[in-house]
């Protein structure tokens, strides 16, 4: 039989039946409905992870103070963090290429009668390739697109150096408006401005900048800057040392967790912490790769991705078994048209396509019905999984060939024994 | 009447019924040549209809050699039968037998549609409403089954037997399922067939049936014997 005349009495028998063929499909349905679902969690928490990946480089762990609750409050456990360990970490280990930390104060700055309030960073050396690495600032009126330097944000003067950051020299660079309004046009290089009660050389002025990235818009005008060396930040402007967050930048992306087990030991060893009883260790930092943020993320989705893939496989191993029961009936129902069929010359592939064709009907009906459930359900998926489901647009080809799958695995039994009846006993079967 | 259609020696068929055995068909020999029909006649039980089954290939013999068309066709399989079957004979059955989703015409061109591709769909089309109109139908080509008669049922039926130019006609009951004057129509259109030099088996237990037949054969526990002419009888 020519596949047209196939197509056309599979429908057929299909649409006989409509409500038999419907109720059959519900079991595919739902099996599908949960691929869509399960693949689209999955997908969902790629793409968080993906945002997150925006803000933390391949190369970076982030390292934090460990906070615990201590007489109701929370408060740093163990020993602080302290910026001289960020600055020995890339001196100690090698994988460290550099270390970014940064604290940040309001305070007064003065020169002679002009007295501001700015926001002054007390940051390490290399804070331009920070910026510039983040991509998200540029100077005004930039026309090389994105290959600028860390030279190119800085107008006059020069940035503090390693050496300085290491000295904790009171030296500062300023922004472009806060160059202006303490110098009211004045070439501020190498005049001493007051901080507080504290001096402090101005070394460097910067271009004026802009902030391109829009979803940027929140963090502080570059333009009103005060950067100087954290060291001389904490050591001057801070009543007490206080705990920084380091962000280290390693030399090589794929060996990143080898550096994290280097920082680990070294800044265990710095802070006296010992294996306890049960070999454990206690740490009062906590560190953050990518791998770690993949990691909960994956962990997060994997849960309820399991209970849809069980869902998945029950419904459609149940609704296969439906499609096989109502075949074997129909198959039964149809016995004497069978025998009329084998009458008239029909070979036994003909027999096996007829019955293989109306299974694999019902199970793709169902699966198309399936997909666009999968896609309603996505976003009940989503509210259940702290928001994170995303539609992977290749799970409908793949929901749909699980459901031909389905079709055939369970249709063929069925098709089979059709076309193994006796012709003379299928035409008189009543 | 000189080339056999069918041909059979000593054909034997015998089913196991539980515990027992029972033989339907024994020993049988029946040659059919074209242009004949032929009454089978006997009680039900009697084991026509198995006869029926035999020659149609919808059946194998337990032993004994048959050939169709002078080719042997005991070794054949499964689906050998089936292509011979759907080429060569062409099926009467006294419950018509349509197939209930498909129009009139679309009943007529199944055994086209079997052939491996050979008739095209418009091909099918022109082919059985030609064999409709053969059977006075062709206005009824799109009728469902159900908006039919049993008379125009059992025309379609004829006319899905004729499409493939059959080397042998097998009618078993025709007009069992129909009134008389319905009956005695079917009948003349079978007559008519043969005179158009169609070969025609009927199998019946009515002797209104059997006497438009050349030969007559009657069956009686499984036994086969050719029996007067009915039309000489008359």
């Amino acid at each position: 039989m020519s596949l047209t005349d196939l197509f056309r009495t599979a429908l057929r028998s299909v649409f006989a039946n409509k409500l038999r063929a419907a109720l059959t499909m519900l079991g595919v349905v739902i099996g599908v409905a949960s691929v869509i679902a399960m693949l689209a969690l999955g997908n969902g928490a790629r793409a968080a992870v993906d945002a997150t990946f925006q803000s933390l480089g391949a190369n970076q762990i982030e390292i934090g103070q460990r906070f615990s609750m201590q007489d109701g409050e929370f408060a740093p456990s163990g020993k602080i963090l302290r910026y001289s360990e960020g600055l020995d970490l890339s001196t100690n280990i090698p994988l460290v290429e550099r270390v970014e930390m940064s604290v940040g104060k309001t305070l007064k700055a003065r020169f002679g009668q002009n007295s501001i309030e700015i926001n002054a960073t007390g940051t390490t050396a290399d804070v331009f390739e920070g910026l510039v690495s983040g991509g998200d600032v540029q100077p005004v009126g930039w026309t090389g697109g994105d290959s600028f330097s860390a030279d190119d944000f800085l107008g006059d003067g020069r940035f503090f150096s390693t050496d300085e950051v290491y000295a904790g020299a009171p030296v500062c660079v300023l922004g472009y408006q806060t160059a202006l309004d303490l110098f009211s046009g004045d070439n501020p290089i190498g005049e001493t401005i007051r901080i507080d009660r504290t001096r402090c050389t101005v070394i460097g002025v910067m271009v004026e900048l802009e902030i391109t990235d829009l979803q940027n818009r929140y963090q502080s005008d570059p333009n009103e800057a005060l950067l100087m060396p954290i060291s001389a930040m904490i050591q001057e402007l801070y009543e007490e040392e206080l705990s920084v967050f380091m962000t280290a930048h390693v030399t090589d992306a794929n060996r990143i967790d080898e550096a994290k087990e280097q920082v680990t030991a070294y800044l265990r060893e710095k802070h006296q912490i010992e294996q306890d009883a049960e070999g454990n260790y206690q740490d009062d930092f906590d560190m953050l790769t990518r791998n770690d943020i993949l990691g909960q993320q994956q962990e997060a989705a994997r849960t309820f991705s399991i209970l849809l893939a069980a869902m998945a496989v029950v419904s459609l191993v149940v609704g296969g078994i439906g499609i096989m029961n109502v075949m074997l009936v129909s198959v039964t129902e149809r016995t004497r048209e069978i025998g009329v069929h084998l009458a008239v010359g029909a070979k036994q592939k003909d027999i096996v396509f007829q019955f293989l064709l109306e299974a694999v009907f019902i199970s793709a009906s169902g699966g198309l019905a399936g997909i666009v459930l999968g896609i309603l359900t996505i976003p009940f998926a989503a509210a259940l999984n702290q928001g994170v489901a995303l539609l992977l647009p290749g799970s409908i080809p793949l929901a749909l060939g699980v459901a031909l799958f389905v079709g055939i695995v369970f249709g063929l039994y069925p098709a089979v024994r059709a076309s193994q009846l006796d012709p003379m006993e299928a035409l008189r079967y009543e | 009447m000189s080339v056999p259609v069918i041909r059979t020696e000593k054909i034997t068929r015998t089913y196991s019924m539980g515990e027992s055995l029972v033989t339907a068909l024994r020993d049988a020999d029946l040659t059919v040549c074209a242009g004949e029909f032929i009454a089978l006649m006997g009680a039900s039980g009697s084991g026509k209809s198995t006869l029926l089954n035999v020659i149609g290939l919808l059946d194998r013999a337990t032993s004994g050699e048959y050939w169709l068309e002078e080719k042997p066709v005991s070794s054949l399989g499964r689906d050998e039968l089936a292509d011979l079957r759907g080429r060569r004979i062409g099926f009467i059955f006294q419950n018509f037998n349509l197939l209930p989703r498909l129009s009139a015409w679309e009943n007529v061109a199944l055994p086209l549609a079997y052939r491996n591709g050979q008739f095209g769909h418009q091909d099918q089309r022109t082919r059985a409403r030609e064999a409709l109109s053969s059977v006075k139908l062709d206005h009824r080509a799109d009728h469902q089954p159900t908006e039919l008669s049993g008379g125009e049922r059992q025309r379609v039926a004829i006319a899905r037997a004729l499409v493939t130019q059959p080397a042998v006609i097998l009618a078993d009951e025709p007009t069992g399922n129909l009134d008389s004057n319905t009956g005695v129509e079917i009948m003349r259109l079978l007559k008519e067939l043969n005179e158009e030099g169609g070969t025609i088996i009927v199998v019946t237990h009515d002797m209104n049936v059997a006497r438009h037949a050349n030969r007559i054969y009657h069956m009686r526990d499984g036994v086969l014997k050719e029996g007067e002419s009915a039309n000489v009888a008359h």
